[in-house]
């Protein structure tokens, strides 16, 4: 089938198979492989992507169902090579240490930011909470959506 | 607080931070090479049973299948995935690529390789195989039973061991003598990035082989023992590592996609799904330690005797060392009159056992502390007092190993750790008599720094190369899996040459051009190679000395190294820039500013932790929420202080889902029961607790700067102090981890308070 959407900004339109998954036509066909794939039971939240506003894990969900609509993945997220709040945040307060879970926290924070500018610690958590850890213990993460938020959020 | 150090213990991202936020760095399984070929294995789905025949024509008919692999085509020599160097000792060949008999629900039968992933996937689930099935053996006791079915031809005893130090003296009346029984359970690394290989043999007959693995040299040793290639015909890379904690130590992806590669002569990638890495991996090894202590009425340990049975799995791999760890801790940690470890290690037809985090020493002290709180408890003593009375202090010997504690802050830990967290006040805190029941509880831990011992050296060799700019090239098998070490190696080398870390150039293993080194395991990074790091840049600075002597025609004595140049001491005259030493010698005397560096380790001392934890249990549920932990650490000297702490919170998200949740599983059939993080509960952002993390520093032992291990100490006591705190908050004794909700309201149905409380509601 034919699937028109828009990537990253960009419009895309390409063949794919009607069960295809999201997070292998984003990794394989479009060769977007910042989003990763942990356990492709939608528990760990590491191939999380922002469709029309909301955190997604794009394991769980057929490339086909993208149609017409608008995907940020974590390659998105940069301007002109340029890093935004979020993600300089990440690196300067120590959320950094193996990355695997780094580009769907960055995603799900995304998310959380541009539907609340001042989110609460806890909103913070429950937004993250999708979104497994094995390294940080999670705190430094926390600490850079607060700062990022604290910033004005993102620009997506 | 002010610092002799330029940058050392400052806060630095690691190197490769903004290719991780912007999606950019290429993990192994982002890796296509032209001409890629995938990989799917097929699992046993039996415990125990032999392989009949297979029939793969059906799969072969896929289109796009290029071969399909198992016993009947495949070699059946035996191997061991945990052998770093040829004659290793404990190392047992028991592995094959292929099983033809299967001893655990996941083991290796079959692999399809095809041109694209779906088609090797569709093509194996159509291979079939007869399987004649045998009794399965579940368990370590169960093992070891007389006419237990065998798991191999020698026996299911793999290793035992005996060790004993000291002499009894005479009792002193008033003497109390304690016994507890603990286990610990099977537990998966849960490292995020799923377990992942690509290999490639050229038609020049090279093998390589891209694998985020702790080990390059390892893996060859592995590799090119099984297959018979020559050392130098088998190129192992480093790629990036997304997650590890041990789980990625031992070579269990590499000779199987390195085989594959050989016999299809095209790039071949491997990548598991999370169910394949939860039961066809590794596990931390299921344990159950039975400990007798005997201590005088003040608190004293006389002594200590302790009978470990550890569950090795399938096949031996690292267990008999894990097992042997155990007993090399506690002596560590305690003073103790007497101690002796007895040890028993057999296979079982279950998961196969291996190195996680802290390599035995969470393990045996979650015993230990568990059993150090019931001696509390039957002395009338405060949990903190009696280990007061009982640690190690600066400079004991070890008993069992004969090396020095060294400068071993333990006590300090403690004692500064329980002034942050208001022990004495919180611990005199009644848990309340509501649904909600509140309570603290504490618990030490010792580890290592490095694999010194009697058995093993400690060494590792670099080079470093300053180029005409200054910048500098290190060149060292580096094995970053995501713990800093990179960053750490590099600040250490900024701060002996005094520049910047940013103009140093580090890349991780390649075992075709970094010098030998062991790995990334037996917390030996910072404080073996990192000591390298300094020594190596020291030499270099020496060499740079020299070349600036020479240039300008005065005496090597007269000089110092300051601020990226070198001039005179006390500052006086010109001097020369490091770019215009190398340039210059490089000119007019044909020399080059490179050097390599061989240290060999001398010493071992123990690495320290101290936790504070506060729980809420809730009484009728049975669910735990830690609300609070305190980690004091007697890391030395911290070398990039963030890491450090992210490493302390991280080995603490752990050490919680070790005491109330994570567990592998199995039935009765053998089958993990967990196949995904649906069913293996890892404790998430909601869940964690807010951690304070105090380190203790100061000079004295031989890492750089003072500087010793934290990924591992760092979680080695977690669990005993969350189970220590649920136990003061429930009146109980619970000693079979982890503490979930079914086992609480099973132990609190057995109190004075809620016994009976079942019966009533029925």
């Amino acid at each position: 089938m034919r699937l028109s959407a828009v990537v990253n900004g960009a419009a895309v339109s390409l063949d794919i198979a009607p069960d295809a998954r999201l997070i292998d036509v984003l990794r394989n066909a479009l060769a977007l492989t910042g989003t990763k794939e942990g356990c492709a039971e939608g528990e760990c939240g590491a191939c999380t992507v922002v469709i029309d506003g909301l955190a997604i894990n794009a394991c769980l969900m057929l490339a086909a169902q993208i149609q017409g609509k608008s995907v940020l993945t974590v390659e998105g997220l940069s301007r002109a090579g340029e890093t935004n709040a979020l993600q300089k945040r990440f690196v300067e307060l120590g959320a950094i240490q193996c990355g695997f879970c780094t580009p769907g926290m960055l995603m799900s924070a995304t998310a959380l930011l541009a539907r609340s500018g001042t989110p609460s610690d806890d909103e913070v958590r429950r937004a993250l909470a999708g979104n497994l850890c094995r390294c940080t213990g999670y705190a430094a993460i926390i600490e850079a959506v607060a700062a990022a938020a604290d910033e004005g959020g993102v620009a997506t | 607080m002010a610092t002799p150090f330029k940058y050392v213990g400052r806060s630095y991202p690691p190197p490769d931070a903004s290719s991780k936020v912007s999606g950019a760095l290429v993990y192994g399984s982002d890796l296509r090479l032209s001409g890629m070929l995938y990989a799917q294995l097929v699992l046993s789905p039996h415990a125990h049973a032999t392989v009949g025949s297979i029939d793969t024509s059906k799969a072969l008919s896929v289109p796009g299948v290029v071969g399909v692999y198992s016993c009947r085509n495949a070699p059946s020599t035996r191997y061991c995935r945990y052998r770093i160097v040829p004659g290793q000792p404990g190392c047992i060949d028991d592995e094959t690529l292929f099983a033809a008999t299967v001893r655990f629900v996941g083991d290796r039968v079959a692999a399809v390789v095809a041109s694209s992933l779906e088609a090797a996937t569709t093509a194996a689930r159509l291979i079939e195989v007869m399987y004649t099935e045998l009794p399965p053996v579940l368990s370590a006791d169960a093992a070891l039973e007389p006419g237990a079915a065998l798991v191999h031809p020698g026996g299911n005893l793999v290793h035992e061991f005996d060790h004993a130090t000291g002499a009894l003296a005479a009792m002193p009346p008033g003497t109390v003598t304690t016994f507890t029984a603990v286990r610990t359970q099977m537990l998966h690394h849960a490292a995020i990035e799923p377990h992942t290989c690509l290999a490639d043999f050229d038609a020049s007959g090279k093998l390589t082989i891209w694998s985020p693995c702790q080990s390059v040299y390892g893996a060859r040793t592995v590799v090119a023992d099984l297959l018979g290639l020559p050392y130098n015909r088998v190129r192992v890379v480093k790629v990036p590592t997304g997650g590890s904690f041990g789980g990625k130590q031992e070579f269990i992806l590499e000779p199987v996609t390195a085989y594959l590669a050989m016999q299809t002569g095209r790039p071949v990638s491997l990548t598991l799904d999370r169910e394949e890495c939860i039961r066809a991996t590794m596990v931390r090894p299921e344990q159950r330690s039975v400990i007798r202590s005997t201590v005088r009425a003040d608190g004293v340990l006389l002594d200590l005797e302790i009978e470990t049975l550890l569950a090795a799995g399938a096949y031996a791999s690292s267990s008999p060392d894990y097992a042997e760890a155990m007993a090399h801790k506690l002596t560590r940690l305690y003073r103790v009159r007497r101690y002796r470890h007895r040890g028993r290690v057999a296979y079982t037809t279950a998961p196969v056992a291996g190195g996680m985090r802290g390599w035995g020493a969470p393990d045996i002290a979650t015993c230990a502390e568990i059993h150090m709180d019931q001696i509390a408890r039957q002395l009338g003593m405060d949990p903190l007092d009696i280990r007061l009375r009982n640690l190690v202090h600066p400079g004991d010997i070890d008993p069992v190993t004969g090396h020095s504690v060294g400068e071993a802050r333990v006590r300090q830990c403690l004692e500064r750790g329980a002034e942050a967290f208001g022990w004495r006040d919180r611990a005199a805190v009644p848990p309340g008599f509501g649904r909600i029941r509140k309570a603290v509880g504490l618990a030490c831990g010792a580890h290592k720094n490095g694999m010194l011992s009697d058995e093993f050296p400690e060494s590792n060799t670099m080079t470093l190369k300053m180029n005409e700019d200054g910048s500098l090239d290190l060149n060292a098998s580096i094995h970053e899996v995501g713990a800093g070490t990179v960053v750490t190696l590099k600040i250490i080398i900024a701060e002996e040459l005094d520049v910047a870390p940013e103009i140093i150039s580090a890349r991780e293993a390649d075992s075709e051009t970094s010098p030998f080194d062991f790995g990334c395991f037996g917390s030996r990074m910072t404080y073996v190679c990192g000591a390298n790091g300094r020594a190596l840049a020291a030499k270099l600075r020496d060499q740079l000395i020299e070349a600036a002597a020479e240039l300008l025609g005065v005496s090597p004595g007269i000089l110092e190294a300051a601020n990226g140049r070198v001039q005179r001491i006390g500052g006086t005259g010109p001097g020369l820039s490091y770019p215009q030493i190398v340039q210059g010698s490089r000119m007019h005397h044909g020399r080059d500013m490179i050097v390599t560096h061989t240290y060999i380790g001398t010493s071992n001392p123990g690495s320290y932790s101290v936790q504070f934890a506060e729980v809420e249990v809730d009484v009728l549920t049975g669910l735990t929420r830690v609300t609070q932990m305190l980690t004091a650490i007697d890391i030395g000297r911290a070398i990039n202080r963030e890491m450090v702490e992210g490493q302390c919170r991280g080995a603490i998200q752990a050490g919680i889902g070790s005491a109330l949740c994570e567990e592998v599983v199995i039935d009765s059939t053998g089958r993990a029961g967990a196949g995904g993080f649906k069913s293996y509960h890892l404790v998430n952002a909601a869940d964690m607790p807010p951690v304070t993390v105090l380190l203790v520093e100061h000079d004295g032992d031989d890492g750089p700067y003072g500087a010793k291990s934290v990924g591992e100490i760092a979680t080695v006591p977690t669990a005993a102090a969350v189970v220590n705190a649920v136990n003061r908050a429930l009146g109980t004794f619970m000693t079979t981890l982890p503490l979930t909700p079914e086992r609480i309201v099973a132990a609190l149905d057995e109190t004075a308070e809620f016994g009976g409380r079942s019966a009533s509601c029925a």
